[in-house]
């Protein structure tokens, strides 16, 4: 019996064993997900294995390399990428390793450059990945370097409404299946308008399980009362359960988020209807236009969120994208978007910016408490003792819930925003990916 | 040696130490109390450029990017008893140092440099987390004292090493 006490090694099993062992003890499906997924370090290396070498993980905007030339660096997986735009003006991405002896090709953020070289031993690569200068190449090689075998080593990408995601997985399954049904919901986020993103990405890091961001947003606004209560004290939201009127919707891949509505302030620039209504179907404007915030999470790290709040008197919503990048099995590196639609007014922009800094960004008054609690999370979940006394959560919530089957947009809905059925159905596809 | 200048610079180290106290210390309203109602509070975010490419921090985004207005939500919000990120306070200690006066008009207005060095330590937690960096303020004279009007913090890390920032710069 599972509930009974064990006396479990996870360091002890071997990757089939551990497998085998989380089919057995992880069971959404009943709302019971153990505390040792959030601090093994185990299960954090056969999560790299198993699921970021195999999915689509988010590394960028396309908005942050508009322009032919333009680069930046991003980390896949663990991994160094050379985002860059070729003359061509195809996206492209690359290992960040010289071919030659495996230096780090590029070590800045961010710039605009044709092509980059080696510091080591001078080798020059074509922003499209070609290798097109060897140092006294004739000289020294005798003009037999086999320039076309040298290549840069590329990356698969692929963009749905500005969002570039990579993976390893040599054989991925089309972005746009993986995403399947969510589509409908992050075209809202990210494809209601020309979207761009201003600035670089927040980064910092936090003694944090990377699942524990991904689980707040896909499923978590009940957390908002307590964790955020210092915000209906300031009166920058109506009151305290105000998160819990809305949906929570799911779809196939682990995807899904929260969506508080109904709202009787239109939350986005009014002067860009007619482009929201050209990007969206009517349906898709309809909620949109409903809208008092919206909170998810694309599977495995990528949460996305629109949030609307009052500050100096005025309301004011903001679009973020953040990604949890695990750096350990305790620590994360959080990367925080600021979007905003590229056709608003300057004002609404700067005041757009303003809400985001104040609210979202590592300074951001609502945001800062959630890391709080997910560090306190990550150091209750480690160790040996939260395994071999198998200290189960709870994830039960809403399941005596029924879905609605009349909401205008897809997946599996439900007609209250506190509900953990969002969780349970990331944490079995999760496991699904974590057996494969 | 210009005795006017040397203390000119004690002032402001002065200043600049009572404040390092106030947010040790915190004491947050007698912290907002030095702000001056024109107040610019930003931080940016710092950027790892090629070469010697400048600025090399984003003139576009902002970890604190606060007026008078903002910075005193955030200081409301650490009174309320759902400050979590700051329940208990981080033991904070600030290092003040490389003080120089770059402009300096009497009674008026003043433009300062400084270095600074925050310890951060967080409840239990083992780790201590380091902030440092340079900061750019700005004082105007008013009600008979020094007031910030503007400071410009250029943080020395791209990723920063600490879970939040609930506590100031």
């Amino acid at each position: 019996m599972i509930d009974t006490k064990t006396d479990v090694h996870l360091d002890e099993m071997s990757r089939t064993q551990l497998a085998d062992y989380l089919m057995e003890t992880v069971r959404p499906e009943e709302g019971i997900i153990p505390a040792y997924i959030m601090g093994d370090e185990n299960v954090n290396k056969l999560e790299h294995e198993k699921i970021f070498m195999k999915t689509w993980v988010f590394i960028a905007h396309e908005s942050e390399v508009p322009n032919k030339g333009d680069f930046i660096t991003r980390d896949l997986a663990g991994y160094s990428v050379i985002v860059s735009r070729g003359q061509d003006g195809i996206l492209r991405a690359f290992y960040n390793m010289c071919t030659h002896r495996g230096m780090k090709l590029c070590r800045a953020d961010k710039g605009n450059k044709g092509q980059f070289t080696c510091p080591y031993h001078g080798f020059t690569f074509k922003n499209n990945g070609d290798l097109i200068g060897v140092p006294l190449q004739k000289d020294i090689y005798g003009g037999q370097l086999d320039l076309d075998q040298m290549s840069l080593h590329g990356v698969t990408l692929a963009t749905y409404k500005g969002l570039v995601f990579g993976t390893w997985n040599e054989d991925p399954e089309p972005l746009s299946d993986f995403l399947g049904d969510f589509k409908w919901y992050l075209d809202i986020v990210v494809g209601r308008a020309e979207m761009e993103v201003v600035g670089p990405p927040q980064k910092f890091i936090v003694h944090s399980q990377w699942k524990i961001g991904s689980d707040n947003f896909v499923s978590d606004s009940y957390h908002t009362m307590v964790t955020h209560g210092s915000i209906a004290k300031l009166g920058m939201v109506p009151n305290a359960v105000y998160s819990k009127k809305g949906y929570q919707v799911h779809v196939e891949n682990g995807h899904g988020c929260n969506i508080g509505m109904p709202n009787p302030d239109f939350a986005f620039p009014e002067g860009l209807i007619p482009e929201y209504k050209e990007n969206l179907s009517a349906d898709q404007f309809e909620l949109m236009s409903k809208v008092k915030n919206m909170i998810g999470t694309v599977f495995p790290n990528l949460s996305f969120l629109i949030s609307h709040t009052k500050i100096k008197g005025k309301l004011i919503s903001n679009t973020t994208l953040r990604l949890w990048k695990p750096i350990a099995h305790d620590k994360m590196e959080v990367m925080t978007w600021f979007l905003v639609d590229k056709n608003a007014s300057e004002d609404w922009k700067n005041r757009s910016r303003e809400s985001y800094i104040l609210t979202f960004s590592p300074s951001g008054i609502f945001e800062q408490d959630d890391t709080e609690v997910f560090t306190d999370i990550t150091q209750a979940a480690s160790g040996t003792i939260p395994a071999a006394k198998n200290f189960n959560y709870n994830y039960t919530m809403g399941m005596h819930r029924e879905p609605v089957d009349d909401f205008i947009g897809p997946g599996i809905v439900y007609p209250d925003k506190f509900t953990e059925a969002g969780s349970r159905n990331y944490y079995s596809y999760w496991l699904n990916l974590m057996k494969a | 040696m210009d005795i006017g200048k040397v203390l000119t610079k004690y002032e402001f180290e002065q200043w600049l130490y009572e404040e390092a106290k106030l947010l040790d210390e915190i004491d947050f309203d007698g912290w907002f109390d030095l702000m001056h109602s024109d107040l610019k509070y930003e931080m940016p975010v710092r950027v790892n450029k090629e070469g010697m490419e400048r600025p090399d921090y984003s003139v576009d985004m902002f970890a604190f990017q606060d007026d008078i207005e903002t910075m005193k939500i955030r200081v409301d919000r650490l009174k309320t008893e759902y400050a979590w990120a700051e329940m208990p306070p981080s033991r904070t200690r600030r290092f003040v140092s490389n003080v120089r006066v770059l402009d300096y008009v009497e009674n008026e207005k003043a433009v300062v440099r400084s270095y600074l060095l925050i310890y951060r330590s967080r409840s239990t937690d083992i780790h201590h987390d380091l902030i440092s960096g340079e900061r750019q303020d700005e004082f105007k004279f008013a009600d008979g004292r020094w007031k910030l009007s503007k400071r410009f913090f250029l943080v020395d890390q791209t990723t920063l090493n600490t879970r939040n920032l609930a506590i100031f710069v």
